[in-house]
């Protein structure tokens, strides 16, 4: 085995929720169902350079598929997982074709506009959404005769389908793919010139990050059961970029270490009282400057440096 | 007798009220080198971004190898074979030297985000492919020590060489040159103008502009732009025996 440690990772993950109290388990659900929607966005903010705002959009839209698919229409939870993955693509499609014409600070505008309108279609689209009172009573989900309705075996069944998305998202990176992406975020001039479809690919990686946020929104549907335009506002979006700001945005590791932070961090917090909310923002002022390329990319410079430093001096004269 | 690999016509293009380029005419045939020379101002940037499509000209037209590009974006000139390096070079500042050659050969392989992603066979040969193209490239431009640097390291000359070796991992039949020895010096003028002749016996076509007459002498036909205008071309000994260049481009 290449990798010792992810053995012992498993070894962890599989252990952590028998070790933990029933909140804690809660906490690391919403950990997974995050990470799923923040590889997305730290796929377009880390490889491609563009900031989106508009995550809250397409989970919002896995969230209401699963929803209407089970409850309104009865039919299968597999299939509003299916439904939801298809309307965030082709919405994204839709919506991603005209507005990634855009670029920097007008394309991060243009998609806080795009979620903020979502936002406030899906409170007028009351008869569908059920608006502010929401669609209620979302099965749970079942795999194999097994019934996930606690934290702990909804906890397996969320790491198990984020662990999917990593492996997915790490092979587009480390593919064809992703060294285009990465060229074209440095410059996109000198990508054009070299074939590569800029816009065709920022449109492609736009769809595959909405997608893994309907994928994200779907699980958070069956996971707590409601689902209502509450969940889906500016404050969500913002959440989701916080995801790869936070963790390091082209790092999957990254991610995973972006979601716990914003699920643990305000917990506990939430102890000081009243100021918990000034104290994270706080917090999170103090990880931005501390470590301006995420808490794993910061460690990972850290160490690249440290790296060179122990091999630079004495060998350099061989060379 | 085969289509010149860029055939020139009557080009005109203004920014508002100023004209840049009233009314330029010339041909690169196919298999030679060709140098584009003219004072600062003279409209020489802006034909460049017109002939590889970053400006849609306002009269005039560019014929590829037979073909019409009015319809062609900068990717689709590039997939058939033309591409251009910056005059102040636009390399992959945060990849190593090794991915960004790496990134010029994409163009050689096809497989899209979904097989990527689920690493189909296709995928991985593509990856490899492109790799031993990035190899042999590193090798023949002499860049084996700066395989892992990131591009953001280099000297000014480095990132030429690199631009250069990452255009021409993507096996280019048309290679368009802005000013390819400003920052170098005398030696490292000499050995570029080795390695495009190199890259000209292997039969790729070169389109130069450039400052250097020491790098010009290189080429087989030098047009002279002066004001949106090719007012002399011939052979670079040929122009600097001109009266009319000297005076407006030489000084003399």
């Amino acid at each position: 085995m290449r990798r010792p440690w992810l053995i012992v990772l498993v070894v962890v993950w599989a252990l952590l929720p028998w070790v933990l109290g029933r909140h804690h388990v809660d906490l690391l659900v919403f950990a997974a169902i995050y990470t799923i929607a923040g590889l997305g966005v730290g796929l377009l903010l880390g490889h491609c350079g563009i900031v989106t705002l508009a995550q809250s959009v397409f989970y919002a839209m896995g969230a209401y598929a699963s929803a209407i698919i089970t409850v309104n229409l009865k039919l299968p939870a597999s299939l509003g997982f299916v439904v939801g993955m298809i309307a965030s693509g082709v919405i994204a499609l839709a919506l991603g074709w005209p507005v990634l014409r855009l670029t920097g600070f007008f394309l991060a505008v243009a998609t806080l506009a795009l979620a903020m309108i979502a936002n406030a279609l899906f409170f007028e689209w009351d008869w569908l959404t059920g608006g502010t009172v929401g669609i209620g009573a979302i099965p749970k989900l079942g795999l194999f005769g097994f019934v996930l309705d606690t934290p702990l075996t909804f906890y397996y069944f969320a790491w198990v389908v984020a662990a999917i998305a990593m492996l997915l998202v790490h092979n587009l990176v480390a593919g064809r793919t992703g060294l285009a992406m990465r060229g074209m975020r440095d410059s996109l001039d000198a990508a054009r010139v070299l074939a590569i479809d800029v816009h065709g690919l920022r449109v492609t990686i736009f769809v595959v990050c909405a997608v893994l946020g309907g994928v994200s929104g779907s699980l958070f549907a069956h996971y707590t059961g409601y689902v209502s335009v509450a969940s889906f506002t500016i404050d969500k979006a913002i959440l989701f970029l916080l995801i790869p700001v936070l963790g390091g945005a082209a790092s999957i590791p990254g991610v995973v270490v972006g979601a716990l932070f914003i699920t643990f961090v305000p917990e506990l917090l939430s102890k000081l009282g009243d100021f918990h909310g000034i104290v994270f923002g706080l917090a999170l002022i103090v990880v931005v400057i501390a470590a301006p390329h995420g808490i794993v990319g910061t460690i990972r410079q850290w160490r690249k440096r440290a790296l060179d430093e122990s091999t630079a001096t004495p060998g350099e004269a061989n060379k | 007798m085969t289509a010149p690999a860029l055939d020139v016509r009557g080009i005109g293009h203004a920014f508002g009220g100023l004209t840049v380029l009233t009314n330029v005419s010339f041909e690169v045939p196919a298999g030679r080198i060709v140098g584009l020379i003219g004072p600062n101002g003279s409209g020489k940037s802006t034909l460049f971004n017109i002939l590889n499509g970053f400006l849609v000209p306002q009269s005039g037209s560019v014929m590829m190898a037979g073909n019409d590009t009015r319809a062609m974006s900068v990717e689709a000139r590039s997939r058939v074979g033309m591409v251009r390096t910056f005059q102040t070079p636009r390399v992959f500042e945060h990849l190593s030297v090794q991915d960004n050659i790496m990134v010029g050969a994409c163009k050689l392989t096809r497989s899209g985000a979904l097989s990527n992603m689920l690493s189909l066979p296709r995928a991985r040969r593509d990856l490899a492919l492109m790799r031993e193209v990035a190899e042999a490239v590193i090798e023949r431009f002499g860049l084996q020590r700066l395989r892992e640097v990131p591009a953001a390291k280099l000297t000014s000359g480095q990132r030429r060489m690199l631009e250069l070796a990452r255009a021409y991992a993507g096996k280019p039949q048309l290679l368009l040159l802005d000013e390819p020895s400003s920052g170098l010096n005398t030696a490292e003028v000499e050995a570029l103008g080795k390695w495009l002749q190199t890259f000209n016996d292997e039969g790729m076509t070169l389109l130069l502009v450039s400052h250097d007459m020491q790098l010009m002498n290189i080429a087989s036909v030098v047009n002279v732009l002066y004001f949106g205008e090719i007012i002399a071309s011939g052979p670079m000994a040929e122009m600097q025996r001109n009266p009319r260049v000297r005076e407006v481009y030489l000084g003399m």
